[in-house]
């Protein structure tokens, strides 16, 4: 595929396919985000949408398939008929730093206090110096609404909380592309709002997010694009009004159906 | 008691009036198997939970025959053994290694403690939640600093119970050096009692010696411990960073498994 005949978008997944044996979790998926786009991947369990958002940043490997960032590919070399592995750690590492994730089980580092968890990146992966490190983190807790508790310990904080340092320390790679999966299902219901406000936020903002959700009243109020998966196949993919206001596949309304 | 302690007290701290004896040999003992235990501990313990079972399989073999046979009869096969056979003995620098005990028993402790500590470490590294790494992994951190900044300080902090047990281990399995003329605490004692015929006393000095050395050393993990879980403990109380805060006396008791 020629790079140069693609229309130019920011973040572009080409035709990826992951395969776990016989089963095929995603099927020739590809889609692209301009810089700015809020993507949202919805889908009911088991349809690939974790994968996709895992595959995108290689925590998951792919079977077929690229990723481009700004115009780079992210470089792979086949290690067995079904996986594909990225060849270069070092520009895996590179990319990896501009593309920050937030995870659906926060996965902050327990011995480490919120600030050491929020500079950890910056310091080691970005090489910043230690005092801008801690500027920009305490600027991303004061913007997640939790200044003041960078000297807590994680366990110490509530699932809501935690999700919110987890945000932060995403923010505070000054990433160019935010990765969020499923990041409020594993919360009580009511610290659900509390971390959609911030990514509600981050999106008018005008940060380029892909977000796994459940939550369809996030992804029709802050994304920019929706997009429904199906069986490892983008089955509809559109704009929040016409995706939840006039949904044509059959699948989708069923999903939607179910949703509600 | 009065008389063999005036006897043998010196000895049994550290000199028979020749040379370098008791405690002070058995601290020596204890310290060079330790820390030559960790230091081999921690490459074979990232083998054992490594997915190559070619990096794998040849250090689950060692350990298998280091912690599936005494340890009594790998510091003999070292001491006696090795220096039995002929290549050992003209390979001068080889045969200055291996004639001497005081350089056998501790390459036997070593050997030994660095497979059970291997399998400690492999534990506390299995147990580290894979999320965690992958958050590591996703932020751009390299293998080596996942490794050094997330790993190998929670693998170590959850090992510290069990290590702590080894290190016991290694120092009291330092007493098995006097069947190969290290002059330590329990070579001592043996001397005081052959000697003098009180049996009882000369070892029990010498279990009161290997006491108080465990209790130390136990009350140091014990301080170690506290000091590096502050991350895990008296919830609902605001933690803060100056982590050698001092701690009520009842919270030991209290965080102990």
């Amino acid at each position: 595929m020629n790079a140069q005949s693609m229309p130019k978008a920011y973040l572009r997944v080409e035709g990826l396919h992951k395969q776990y044996g016989a089963r095929t979790v995603l099927d020739g998926v590809s889609l692209s985000a301009q810089k700015g786009d809020v993507l949202s991947i919805i889908g009911a369990s088991g349809s690939g949408k974790s994968t996709l958002l895992r595959c995108i940043n290689m925590l998951e490997n792919p079977s077929r398939g690229e990723v481009w960032i700004d115009g780079e590919k992210i470089e792979l070399r086949r290690v067995n008929p079904e996986t594909l592995v990225p060849s270069s750690e070092r520009q895996l590492q590179r990319i990896r730093s501009r593309m920050s994730m937030v995870f659906q089980q926060f996965n902050l580092w327990p011995h480490m206090t919120v600030l050491q968890n929020l500079i950890e990146g910056p310091l080691h992966v970005k090489k910043v110096a230690k005092e801008t490190a801690v500027a920009t983190s305490q600027a991303m807790l004061k913007k997640v609404g939790l200044f003041g508790m960078e000297d807590r310990y994680p366990a110490f904080l509530s699932g809501g909380q935690q999700q919110r340092v987890a945000i932060a320390r995403a923010l505070c790679m000054e990433p160019d592309v935010m990765l969020f999966d499923e990041p409020t299902s594993a919360l009580d219901p009511e610290l659900v709002g509390e971390v959609l406000d911030v990514m509600k936020q981050l999106a008018a903002e005008g940060r380029t997010m892909i977000v796994v959700t459940h939550e369809m009243a996030f992804a029709r109020e802050a994304s920019s694009r929706v997009v429904f998966l199906h069986n490892g196949q983008i089955e509809e993919e559109g704009p929040p009004s016409e995706v939840f206001g006039e949904p044509k596949s059959a699948r989708l309304v069923q999903f939607l159906a179910r949703c509600n | 008691m009065i008389d063999v302690l005036n006897e043998y007290g010196l000895a049994f701290l550290y000199s028979d009036g020749y040379r370098l004896t008791g405690l002070v040999i058995t601290l020596w003992l204890t310290v060079i198997s330790v820390f030559a235990g960790f230091a081999l501990a921690l490459p074979m313990s990232m083998a054992l939970v490594s997915n190559r079972a070619w990096v794998r399989l040849p250090v689950r073999f060692y350990c298998l025959i280091l912690c599936g046979t005494p340890l009594y009869l790998q510091l003999m096969t070292i001491y006696v053994g090795v220096y039995g056979l002929q290549l050992v003995r003209d390979t001068p620098v080889l045969a200055a290694i291996f004639k001497d005990g005081m350089h056998c028993a501790p390459i036997a402790f070593a050997l030994n403690s660095a497979a059970y500590t291997s399998i400690i470490f492999a534990s506390a590294l299995r147990g580290v939640p894979y999320g965690e790494i992958e958050a590591a992994r996703a932020c751009g951190l390299s293998r080596r600093l996942v490794w050094t900044r997330i790993v190998w300080p929670r693998a170590l902090r959850s090992a510290i119970p069990a290590y702590s047990n080894e290190v016991i281990f290694v120092l009291h399995a330092t007493s098995l050096a006097s069947a190969v003329t290290v002059k330590d605490i329990m070579a001592i004692a043996r001397d005081a009692s052959a000697a003098t015929y009180k049996s009882f006393e000369a070892f029990g000095i010498a279990a009161a010696i290997y006491l108080s050395l465990s209790f130390a050393l136990l009350a140091c993990f014990r301080r170690l411990e506290t000091r590096l879980t502050i991350h895990l403990r008296r919830p609902g109380v605001q933690m803060t960073v100056p982590i050698a805060r001092p701690l009520p006396a009842s919270s030991h008791r209290m965080n102990r498994p």
